[in-house]
């Protein structure tokens, strides 16, 4: 193939010069990649010894062998709110509820961390490096994290678990919201400008109607995201259905712990699926 | 400066001060950051009622230029003054109350696309109303009555409530002239706003522009690339060549020898009838009117035999 292009002097395509199973580049990556994981295994030097077969066979028939007790309050001071589906609803409710704030704050911050709005005055677009900037820091502290720091300050529970979600997700959000901002058309933007309209009524007219719907896309996203980390967050002090679960695995309660974690699984892929469903009927 | 040597009575005319006029553009100077000089000392006065049509190559100034009259790009240097009011040197308010009398139409028509055709004509009327009756305010009687007149001048009243994204360029442009309508301006600035039609089309938007101009008074300033359509609807023709007027006179003064000033040497002209799509183009005229649109050295020229 190569004499083709050499016949005719032409330059030869690199892809016909080389022989992809004897490249020397692409065998170097390949091997340095191996190298790589070999040298991490000897690092982190994983410890299966432990591992007992018999053990873990046990633990899974206990895992699905459900205690259907914490179904049901078990003493006169329990409600339904303390027995597994109360926890699961408020868990639910706490994803939703720590959207409903980070939306709240992320939603005016975005129009303050779009380029399109706020570049023309060296004061706008300071303010813009800036909050762009805030929304990369704090989206950049893992909400597990976050949850933790927020038990310390403010105390361990539910609350916790609502002001630290909503904190990480204003960043997310924020950068979500304000990338919808700067992709819209500038050309109404300009328009609107043009008749006199003054800049609050160019984004009420130009702006908004560009974002509605991504902005209700990317909501739902967070939503679905906030229900499925929420379980997760009663093991770092944010409250919810992950105390439960954190203090079944304490006692060795494998029963407690096998239902609470079926539920879980059961409330993410119906979120899962819900969320879907909006979103295609949306767009 | 080609055109005032060579007709001095002409440019006499229009450089002396007898009658006031609409827009002035004393010394106009744009430089982009990125070092372009856009606009390169451009003087000029347009006289109450002109229809003033702005030719040139792509990335002659024609926008820019139109764009410092209001201010939607600010000028590096010199003064537009528009009825007596310098814009180089409104702010705030001030700048939005002279914007809301000249109305602007675009090339890609700059429509709300999500939007009804009604709510975009309204849009129109901004300038005129508070921020606080944007948001909780409705749209008062007079301005949707006025709003579906001036629908109905361009044609498309029974449009009013499609979405706008759901009308053709033409019907499209008809939208944006009639939100500039709902201005009541004394200038209308147009940027290419054919550029982006048919020629069937091209013609039909023209002549609303040339209604408005002859029956309303509009002073017009309109951006074009087809040099017939300069002839048929201008009554001066201001031609830009890197920022500086390289023509300014009579549309019927523009012949061979200073077309190829303007636009180059290398410049083609291209025959069309009019009224005719690009369907019913011959194959050699569509490859001609193709080639001149794709190169940026060359013009196409709409032939309009005269009917």
């Amino acid at each position: 193939m190569a004499e083709y292009f050499s016949a005719r002097g032409l330059p030869v395509p690199r892809e016909l010069e080389r022989n992809p199973l004897t490249d020397w580049r692409r065998l170097s990556v390949i091997a340095a990649a191996i190298l790589v994981f070999y040298i991490g295994l000897r690092i982190t030097n994983p410890d299966f010894s432990r591992a007992n077969p018999e053990y873990a066979a046990n633990v899974i028939g206990q895992l699905l062998h459900w205690d259907l007790r914490i179904l049901t309050p078990q003493n006169e001071f329990e409600t339904f709110w303390d027995t597994a589906e109360g926890l699961m609803v408020a868990t639910i409710f706490l994803g939703i509820v720590a959207t409903g704030f980070s939306i709240l704050v992320a939603l005016p911050l975005s129009f303050l961390g779009a380029r399109n709005i706020m570049s023309g005055h060296p004061v706008t677009a300071a303010i813009y490096i800036f909050v762009r900037f805030f929304f990369t820091v704090i989206r950049s502290i893992d909400v597990l994290i976050v949850v933790i720091i927020f038990g310390v300050l403010i105390g361990i529970g539910t609350a916790a678990g609502v002001v630290g979600l909503a904190f990480h997700n204003v960043g997310v959000l924020g950068k979500l919201y304000s990338e919808a901002i700067e992709g819209i058309d500038a050309g109404p933007l300009e328009a609107i400008t043009a008749t006199g309209a003054n800049r609050f009524q160019v984004i009420w007219t130009a702006v908004l109607p560009q974002i509605v719907n991504p902005y209700i896309s990317f909501t739902i996203y967070r939503l679905d995201a906030n229900v499925r980390l929420a379980p997760i967050l009663g093991y770092v002090g944010g409250g919810g259905i992950g105390v439960l679960l954190f203090q079944s695995i304490q006692l060795l309660q494998y029963g407690a712990a096998g239902l609470i974690i079926f539920m879980i699984v059961v409330t993410v892929a119906a979120m899962d699926f819900a969320s879907a469903q909006i979103r295609k009927r949306l767009v | 400066m080609q055109g005032r040597r060579d007709r001095p009575a002409a440019s006499f005319f229009h450089r002396l001060p007898l009658v006031a006029a609409v827009l002035s553009i004393q010394n106009l100077v744009k430089v982009y950051p990125s070092g372009t000089r856009a606009i390169d000392d451009v003087t000029l006065d347009i006289q109450h009622g002109e229809f003033v049509v702005l030719i040139g190559l792509s990335g002659s100034g024609k926008s820019s230029l139109l764009r410092c009259i209001n201010r939607l790009v600010e000028p590096t240097s010199g003064r537009v003054i528009f009825e007596g009011a310098d814009i180089t040197r409104a702010r705030g308010g001030e700048l939005r109350r002279i914007r809301r009398r000249i109305g602007m139409i675009f090339q890609q028509f700059n429509l709300v696309r999500r939007t009804s055709v009604l709510s975009n004509t309204l849009a129109g009327r901004l300038g005129y109303r508070s921020a606080l009756r944007t948001i909780i305010g409705r749209p008062s009687r007079e301005d949707v009555a006025a709003a579906f007149e001036n629908l109905g001048r361009v044609g498309i009243a029974d449009k009013a409530f499609a979405r706008a994204d759901a009308l053709s360029g033409g019907q499209q442009q008809r939208v944006g002239i009639a939100r500039a309508l709902m201005q009541h301006p004394e200038l209308m600035l147009a940027d290419e706003p054919v550029a982006s039609l048919d020629p069937a089309t091209s013609h039909s938007v023209m002549k609303y522009l040339e209604e408005i101009n002859k029956k309303d008074g509009i002073t017009v300033i309109c951006s074009l690339h087809f040099l017939s359509l300069a002839r048929r609807y201008g009554t001066r023709v201001i031609a830009l060549k890197a920022g500086k007027i390289a023509f300014d006179g009579q549309p019927d003064d523009i012949d061979e020898r200073r077309f190829k000033e303007i636009y180059g040497e290398d410049a083609v002209e291209v025959e069309i009838g009019p009224g005719r799509s690009t369907e019913s183009m011959s194959a050699a005229e569509a490859a001609a009117l193709a080639l001149a649109q794709d190169s940026t050295t060359a013009a196409a020229k709409l032939g309009l035999p005269d009917r």
